[in-house]
């Protein structure tokens, strides 16, 4: 029962991209996704395709662990791609018509190109949750924050918040396998019965888990102050993040990448009429 | 002056119109240095005067200086709570960060100690608490004396100049509890830490500097282990039990054995060995 999820879907590994700086990867992959969003040529998947594969390679994650993100998310690229295949307007070459269906070959182009877009998009999250903790995340979202600070947004708050959550949900989720098992040793059933009869089952589970969370926040609130928890607003910081040259190399790429799919959207633009604006 | 000074403290919890008392008229002296163990049934105090030696309660009536510092002194109330360390009682509920050499950086951060110095701490506490090894791993496969020595040190990495144990040693298997006074022991052996150990079992308190006994927010008794054990009418009334050692020697002298008042189980021993 023993899961360690303090490092989420993390794969422990030595390679270039685990060494990068949190703060990097976030901003390669927000340029990342605004880059997916602005293919407007199926050719441009190409060099997504090339980018990512080259990112896998260098994150030395198995093949796998990455796909198996994609098999999460396929029930929903494939609807989209129903959805988009059967309402999509304007097309011009009928493959098929059947009453008031009517299937064009710019309706599957672009339903192709969403599909492509979506599963590139899960990858290349997937990969930043795949090679760096949740712990070095939040550590990189505060620093990129801090500059809301000026604004009186309490970003340092935000962090030890999502700090005390990744430290917390691993003791709650040991403590509902402790509860579970306890209720089932006096006879609690939760496996069997329809929706309704579940949920039921799981009440005597919650009330519990929830007497034990407040409590524990009770103590947690006491232990941040005997630790002088906002004693002054010259805080320190323990961790430093550092940028290095992994970093410039990861930017250098992806603006390679961007001037790419620029120069695609520029020079097929209308070529083969497979181009569709977003 | 003693680094703790009470002063006719009382406090009272006000809840929904109605007054519970939490400790009454204390006066307290503890001398720097020593090994303080305090002991009360549930209920008796003990948590009310541990909150109110750092800060987190101030006395209705009454002062309390740490240092020659007022309590009640607002501006100066971080400086009491980095001199009067507090461990509760499960560590699980102490620990703010996933990595253990982050959450003992954490006190100092939110003290502003520059980096170099945090290091050096982290390092220092980490060796006080003989935890060296687990500097960049998680707390979650450690033992419960190990996630309590965590605890420790993560008080120790804000220099405290006293440590308060709340029944930090309720929660743990015996083994735990060894840890944890093991540790507590050598930190006011070694580094001279005033250690204030409140606790129910009655078996740590054998080796303190002083014992004082809480019943009902009142001191019902205070002194060296063997003054509090030889009166057996007081512990029994304050709601508690006495050392098994002291205990079995009562049943003995009751039935007419000549043995002497002992705390130890090999005092005991020694003592029936000696019995003709
Ligand atoms: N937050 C609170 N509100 C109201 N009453 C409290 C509170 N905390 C403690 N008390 C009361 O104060 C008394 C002393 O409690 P406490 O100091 O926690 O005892 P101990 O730690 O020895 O078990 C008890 O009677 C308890 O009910
Ligand atoms: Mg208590």
């Amino acid at each position: 029962m023993s899961r360690d999820i303090t490092f989420g879907q993390f794969y422990p590994a030595n390679s270039f991209v685990h060494k990068m700086d949190p703060r990097a990867k976030l901003v390669l992959v927000i340029a990342y996704i605004v880059a997916v969003f602005l293919v407007k040529s199926l050719y441009s998947y190409i060099a997504i395709a090339v980018f990512l594969i080259a990112a896998v390679l260098g994150s030395r994650v198995p093949v796998k662990s990455v796909l198996k993100s994609v098999r999460g998310i396929l029930v929903i690229v494939i609807l989209t791609a129903i959805l988009n295949i059967f309402f999509f307007s304007g097309g011009e070459r009928v493959l098929f018509s059947w009453w008031k269906i009517k299937i064009t070959v710019e309706a599957l182009l672009f339903a192709l190109h969403m599909a492509l877009r979506l599963i590139f998009l899960v990858i290349g999250t997937t990969l930043l949750t795949l090679t760096t903790t949740p712990m070095n995340l939040t550590d990189g979202m505060e620093s990129l924050m801090s500059p809301l600070k000026l604004i009186k947004v309490p970003v340092h708050d935000l962090a030890i918040i999502m700090s005390i959550a990744l430290r917390f949900i691993p003791i709650l989720i040991e403590e509902v396998d402790k509860i579970m098992l306890a209720q089932k040793a006096r006879g609690a059933d939760f496996e069997s019965g329809g929706l309704i009869k579940r949920a039921k089952a799981l009440l005597p589970v919650l009330i519990p888990l929830f007497i034990s969370a407040f409590r524990r926040a009770d103590e947690l609130a006491l232990a941040l102050d005997a630790r002088c928890y906002n004693a002054t607003p010259k805080r320190t910081k323990y961790k430093v993040l550092k940028l290095g040259w992994r970093d410039a190399v990861g930017v250098i790429i992806l603006a390679i990448l961007i001037a790419a799919i620029a120069a695609v959207n520029a020079s097929f633009w209308g070529l083969f009429g497979f181009s569709f604006g977003v | 002056m003693g680094i703790i000074e009470l002063k006719n403290v009382s406090f009272d919890y006000e809840s929904d119109n109605t007054l519970s008392r939490g400790v009454k008229n204390l006066s307290l002296t503890i001398e720097k240095g020593s090994f303080v163990v305090l002991l009360g049934h549930n209920g008796s105090g003990k948590s009310t005067l541990a909150k109110l030696l750092n800060g987190f309660l101030l006395p209705g009536e009454g002062d309390v200086f740490i240092n020659g510092i007022n309590t009640k002194e607002k501006e100066r109330i971080f400086e009491i709570r980095t001199k009067v360390g507090l461990v509760f009682q499960n560590p699980d509920n102490q620990m703010v960060a996933s990595i253990i050499e982050d959450d003992l950086a954490f006190g100092p951060e939110n003290l502003g100690v520059p980096r170099d110095e945090i290091i050096k701490r982290v390092d220092w506490a980490l060796d006080a608490v003989k935890m060296s090894e687990y500097r960049s791993g998680t707390p979650y496969k450690l033992s419960g004396g190990q996630k309590q020595r965590i605890a420790i040190a993560a008080i120790l990495a804000m220099l405290p100049e006293i440590l308060i144990l709340d029944e930090a040693t309720a929660m743990l298997d015996p083994r735990g509890r060894a840890e944890v006074m093991e540790t507590a022991k050598r930190l006011n052996k070694e580094n001279k830490m005033t250690v204030i150990h409140i606790t129910h079992y009655m078996d740590e308190a054998i080796d303190a500097d002083e014992v004082i006994v809480l019943n009902d927010g009142e001191i019902a008794i205070q002194g060296s282990p063997e003054f509090v054990f030889g009166h057996p009418e007081i512990i029994k009334e304050a709601g508690l039990e006495l050392p098994t050692a002291t205990k079995v020697a009562g049943l003995l002298r009751e039935k007419g054995f000549d043995i002497p008042l002992v705390l130890r189980d090999e005092e005991l021993a020694e003592a029936v060995c000696q019995l003709r």
